[in-house]
């Protein structure tokens, strides 16, 4: 088989561009998340391209396990970093760029002398190796010939997840308090018993921004969040009020009128 | 040589059917719709409060989701090695048996570590 | 004619391959059939939206939307229109290359997976014997999969595109628990695989001619169950969107149509795991027992099969909406606790089980046979793995009671001031006896200040 097939072409020809610029992306994208959808798609294109070879199964892993599980390992890690950051290209570490071009040139030796080397015993053909199926034949080999490999992923597999305890766990000083912890407490230490006051309402405005007001018009610092207190979002309830209290000067103060009378 | 007698090429037309449709769909909204100019309505929705200028963090990922992404492609790994050989367990006998047995098993420690040292608790 | 002989075997064998037969389907047919699965779908979404709010309305005692056509059946169309005439906001911190290709990635993703299940067996169709079904793999079950985890991509970059506090938090909140759910959905449907010896959609529903998967696969139907539940952001798993908490979750900023791409995906997803559920749990579009026997199988298969189908298909919608009208939303750290501390776990051992029964089965632990001609090792497992699950349901229960336990005895009499503040009963408790309040209440604080006195000895 030397040729494409008419559709496969057509298929490679408009998929093949679309992987190269999302291998470019990734290169020259400003921002790191459109860095990694970049390169998100071409891991899909080249999951599609397994396919249209008939590795079926290699191909729907392909998308399986890297674009939808690496992937977003990567796009979560990307989004540790923040939403305007971009890259900056001063070198933190003096002699960074000059080491890593001299190991990227090291790795591609590497890897076209492995390469240069291989040799490749006589092709079985598509058929045969597909014969019992894509799927079987390939549990023949991961159960046959290459079973101390696959033994040996498992531990792999725990270094993974060891690895990320490590890097990503912070560790709990005290237990966790659940909802009735946090209801007996209140009680026993009879402060705040029913729970903090809730934010103001007031006829404009009734946000979690508002602090409620006392029976003595002195507003509540406890009905507003503290995040809010320290970025200084609260809103000032003079204004609120004051429209009101004009209102009453102008019309008379209407919350001594009972009785529903207008 | 005999092709499969199946073909992806469906797929494609229904995917792009699909893709079509949104792509459609997503420019024909802002062609349809009126647009009245707000400077409050560009603003991030957050009930009522006055937005704060970034997102929570500067837009930052708690970093308690990068191990839930890891345990995820472990656990996913796991199972894309139990698909083959579920498939053709029929034909392989009892070594394929103990082999998957003990693969579990070892991936199974790395879930026990990981839950005795707190790593599965959510707040 | 050995060799052909011997070939004709290792087909017959093979079960990777699609039972379906799509040879006789040129091109322009899959894409006639394409065009009508797509148009299939957007009806079926367009009603259902229609039937969930009728059957909510009717659990809630009030009738639902009415207006819009009969019944109020073109309500969804009449929303969708003036969704369409509504103003298309940008935030001014967003991402706009992101926030665009997002719903494009929701909405587009949701259809493909449909594509590989198996509306019926094959039909007559504009002269060709082709499959009601647009195609099939020999890794379909997988496609389906593959193709929900590219679609979280949609969710992840709503999320992180509005620049806005709640959707990210949303979005991130929604992300974590597809992942999460998906490893116990995946592992689940190995046992099903297990079975049928195929991850090929058609043959899935052939091997289920005898008896439907959900009687010797019924702890990963249960599992699957719950998982699709949690996989499309469902109540009593939609957290993403907890009003009280997010707003709207991912989509809190999107608008007009490419909010409606959201919510056509979380729809045309609900389809897709109902119909992946029919298919390899309850027989496809195979007809119920009983029915399949009349007339040697004549409303089995065929066009019959689309009706079946659609039955099963729409009694997971309405298991959808009942669950809906039903609970109540659980906490996030409740939600992820029964995800990786209870699914994946017992779907693990669960997997195990089942391919130690399997094994049995199969004659690989010894062929001899006990009563009946059931295998011994089969009875031999199956003892073991009830003895097994008694165990840890004994231990668990000994634990659960030395817990109990543990926590003092309510006193059978109780002082409702005791503590300060006013206590009522428990059930069977009594309360002291009031005192008058005028005479209570030097009683009541000394009997405080006893109480607080007492550690001070």
């Amino acid at each position: 088989m030397t040729h494409l097939g008419g559709a496969e072409s057509t298929l490679f020809w408009f998929a093949a561009p679309l992987s190269v610029l999302g291998a470019l992306t990734l290169l020259f994208a400003r921002k790191a998340v459109h860095a990694a959808m970049g390169m998100a798609m071409t891991m899909i294109l080249l999951g599609i391209f397994y396919i249209t070879e008939q590795a079926e199964f290699l191909g729907i892993i392909q998308i399986f396990v890297y674009s939808g599980a690496v992937m977003m390992l990567f796009l979560f890690v990307v989004m540790l970093v923040g939403v305007d950051s971009s890259d900056s290209l001063v070198e933190t570490i003096r002699g960074q760029r000059v080491a890593g071009l001299l190991f990227g040139l090291a790795l591609l030796a590497l890897t076209i002398s492995g390469v240069a080397r291989t040799t490749f015993p006589s092709f079985i053909g598509l058929d045969k190796a597909n014969a019992s199926g894509n799927v079987s034949g390939l549990a023949n080999l991961i159960f046959g010939k290459y079973v101390w490999s696959f033994e040996v992923t498992s531990a792999l597999l725990i270094t993974a997840a060891v690895g990320a305890m490590l890097l990503a766990h912070r560790e709990r000083l005290r237990p966790k308090l659940s909802q009735a912890d946090w209801s007996r407490r209140r009680i026993r230490e009879g402060v705040n018993v029913a729970g903090l006051p809730v934010p103001g309402v007031y006829a404009r405005h009734n946000a979690v921004d508002t602090p409620a007001l006392l029976p003595d018009g002195s507003i509540s610092e406890l009905s507003v969040s503290r995040v809010l207190k320290a970025r200084g979002q609260v809103v000032n309830t003079q204004t609120l009020t004051a429209a009101t209290e004009e209102f009453e000067e102008s019309t008379g103060d209407s919350t001594q009128e009972e009785g529903g009378q207008q | 040589m005999n092709g499969p007698d199946y073909s992806y090429a469906p797929l494609l037309f229904f995917a792009g059917i699909g893709a079509a449709f949104a792509v459609f769909s997503v420019f024909a909204a802002s062609i349809a719709g009126p647009k009245r100019y707000n400077r409050a309505k560009a603003d991030a929705y957050e009930c009522g409060i006055q937005p704060s200028p970034h997102a929570e963090g500067g837009g930052r990922v708690p970093i308690k989701y990068y191990l839930t992404a890891m345990l995820f492609i472990v656990f996913d790994i796991e199972s894309v090695f139990l698909y083959p050989f579920a498939v053709s367990f029929d034909r392989m006998g009892l070594f394929a048996l103990v082999e998957m047995v003990l693969f579990v098993v070892t991936v199974f420690i790395a879930y026990a570590y990981v839950w005795r040292r707190g790593g599965l608790e959510w707040d | 004619m050995a060799v052909a002989a011997s070939s004709m075997h290792a087909l017959a064998m093979n079960t990777d391959h699609p039972a379906a037969d799509f040879s006789d389907t040129p091109w322009w047919l899959s894409l006639i059939k394409a065009v009508l699965l797509f148009v299939i779908l957007l009806l079926n979404t367009l009603l259902v939206i229609w039937f969930e709010r009728r059957v909510i309305g009717r659990m809630q005692q009030r009738p639902g939307p009415n207006r819009a056509g009969p019944f109020g059946l073109l309500q969804t169309l009449a929303d969708g229109v003036k969704l369409a005439l509504k103003e298309d906001v940008t935030p001014k911190n967003a991402d706009k290359l992101m926030f665009i290709a997002a719903p494009i990635i929701a909405g587009a993703m949701a259809f493909v997976a449909f594509a590989i299940i198996p509306l019926s067996g094959s039909v007559w169709m504009f002269g060709h014997h082709t499959p009601l079904q647009l195609t099939d793999t020999p890794v379909a079950v997988l496609l389906v999969l593959a193709v929900a985890g590219v679609g979280v991509y949609g969710i992840v970059l709503a999320g992180w595109s509005s620049g806005s506090t709640y959707p990210l938090l949303g979005g991130l909140r929604s992300s974590a628990q597809v992942i999460s759910y998906e490893i116990a959905m995946g592992l689940a449907l190995v046992a099903v695989f297990l079975y049928a010896g195929s991850m090929s959609t058609s043959q899935i529903v052939l091997a289920q001619k005898g008896i439907w998967y959900c009687i010797p696969a019924f702890f990963s139907f249960i599992v699957y169950i719950i998982t699709m539940v949690g996989e499309t952001n469902r109540l009593p798993f939609d957290l993403a969107e907890g009003e009280g908490e997010l707003t709207g979750g991912f989509h809190t900023e999107y608008s007009s149509l490419k909010f409606a791409m959201f919510f056509l995906g979380e729809y045309v997803n609900m389809f897709t795991v109902s119909a992946l559920a029919t298919t390899l749990f309850l027989g496809g579009w195979q007809a119920p027992p009983g029915i399949a026997a009349i007339g040697g199988g004549m409303f089995n298969g065929g066009w019959w099969g689309l009706l079946w189908f659609f039955i099963k298909l729409w009694l997971f919608m309405f298991f959808f909406v009942w669950l809906r009208g039903s609970l109540p939303r659980v906490r996030y750290d409740q939600f992820m606790r029964l995800g990786w501390k209870v699914l994946i776990p017992t779907t693990l051992v669960w997997v195990v089980a089942v391919a130690f029964i399997r094994a049995a089965q199969l004659g690989f632990l010894g062929d001899s046979k006990a009563w009946g001609g059931i295998p011994r090792a089969t009875l031999i497992v199956i003892a073991v793995i009830a003895v097994i699950v008694l165990a840890i349901a004994w231990v668990w229960d000994t634990k659960q009671a030395r817990k109990d336990n543990e926590v003092t005895a309510p006193p059978d009499e109780v002082n409702p001031f005791a503590g300060g503040h006013p206590v009522p009963p428990l059930p069977g408790q009594r309360l002291v006896e009031p005192v008058p309040a005028i005479a209570a209440a030097p009683a009541a604080r000394s009997s405080v200040d006893n109480h607080s006195e007492e550690p001070r000895g």
